[in-house]
């Protein structure tokens, strides 16, 4: 058995604070909530000591997208603008920072497998979809084949083409024929018990503090509501 | 011993794989125009980037619907493209899932309308038609549309339908057209 010793939060426990916080925070109109968020979600990638370049990489390429939010409340806003424009500039922020402290802490296996462990997401589904994406880099390769074999007969594909989406239906049919038969030929069957080769912890604690954080969040945003 | 589960109502492991992968093929399609959209995004105009491009990121669901062709596939189609988005290639983080169950209940509850029947030119009209009405909604809290004037409002709308008639409604229904003429699938 598997068995990995973790320093953070197990990964369903941080899949449930980002959709359980991520939810009300669609609907709460607070800069100091989502101020409040981001700082303890950049103090919780610190802990984890997760790849600082990576990390400074993901949020300077959402600053186009805070900053046009931004923006666009100060001049096509109505009412307090300026409250308006700092609420939605920094919501880009806060929704990103709460996905980054699961997928910057956790691989994809570990965050699919854990929801299978706990949430009891079905294995169809985990192993469905680790097997497309380990084809992730021959996916990339095919649709750069795709492309350029348009533009070798001198008529290049575009997205609003329906040929184009023919010829990616059509590898994409291909090969989840191929993988399915290839993982059912090895021994995998839908909807069957598997032999769990992996231990996932979740102290009870954890589920208490996700429960907590999420109760804390809907009563400060919409009973105490701060500007 | 069973090794594929030949239920419809269920989702093939074979169904599950086509979908991710067509979600991570709809990935890369984002990644190649994004700096168009980038560019437009970074200032006040953003809005209106959004709104004219959403067609693009809503077409994953109907997709999903008109090909598989079975209630609630285009939300797990959809969710399924927006969790590969955010795995894989998006600066938006948790709205990324959030937006992509929206968008796929807006899809689904236009096929819903023909009772599931209809998987053609009546059920994406209705498809394009309940994603522009349910995403707006969701936009009108998520990204403070309420915060604009009604003028501007009632433009994002018309544009948004615009978008999303055109890319989740006409092109679906094209490549629908080809798929079938091609006997790659029955449809």
């Amino acid at each position: 058995m598997n068995r990995t010793k973790r320093r953070g939060l197990n990964p369903t426990i941080l899949f449930v604070i980002m959709l359980g916080i991520g939810l009300p925070l669609s609907f709460s109109r607070s800069v100091i909530l989502n101020a409040i968020i981001m700082l303890f979600t950049v103090l919780y990638l610190c802990w984890e000591r997760v790849r600082l370049r990576t990390a400074l990489l993901v949020l300077l390429i959402a600053f186009p997208l805070a900053f046009g939010s931004w923006a666009s409340f100060m001049f096509f806003g109505t009412g307090d603008r300026l409250h308006a424009a700092w609420i939605y500039g920094t919501r880009v922020y806060a929704y990103l920072l709460l996905a980054m402290i699961l997928t910057m802490t956790h691989s994809v296996q570990e965050i699919l497998l854990s929801l299978h462990h706990h949430l009891h997401l079905s294995n169809t589904f985990v192993y469905g979809l680790l097997g497309s994406f380990n084809m992730m880099k021959n996916l990339r390769d095919q649709y750069r084949r795709i492309k350029y074999s348009a533009m070798l007969r001198d008529a290049p594909y575009h997205f609003w083409q329906a040929h184009f989406y023919l010829r990616l239906i059509i590898t994409a049919l291909n090969w989840s024929n191929d993988l399915a038969i290839a993982m059912t030929s090895q021994g995998f069957t839908e909807g069957a018990e598997r032999t769990e080769l992996s231990v996932d912890p979740l102290p009870a604690w954890q589920w208490g503090l996700a429960g907590l954080l999420i109760v804390l969040y809907c009563g400060a945003a919409f009973l105490w509501r701060p500007w | 011993m069973q090794t594929v589960d030949h239920n419809q109502h269920h989702f093939s492991l074979r169904d599950v794989i086509f979908l991710a992968i067509i979600a991570i093929f709809f990935g890369l399609i984002y990644q190649g125009w994004s700096y168009i959209y980038y560019l437009l995004a970074a200032t006040p105009l953003k809005p209106f980037a959004n709104d004219l491009t959403l067609g693009v990121w809503v077409m994953a669901g109907p997709l999903a619907g008109v090909l598989l062709k079975r209630p609630g596939v285009s939300t797990i189609g959809e969710v399924l493209a927006s969790a590969v988005e955010m795995l894989l290639f998006s600066s938006w983080g948790a709205a990324d899932l959030l937006s992509g169950f929206v968008q796929g209940i807006g899809s689904d509850l236009g096929f819903a309308t023909t009772g599931y029947r209809n998987w053609s030119k009546l059920g994406l009209f209705w498809s394009t038609l309940w994603s522009t009405i349910i995403t707006f909604i969701w936009d009108w809290f998520k990204s403070g549309y309420s915060k604009y004037s009604l003028a501007m409002n009632c433009s994002l709308f018309v544009i948004r339908f615009i978008s999303i008639g055109f890319f989740a409604g006409i092109l679906v229904y094209w490549i629908a057209r080809l798929v079938r003429r091609s006997g790659l699938m029955k449809l």
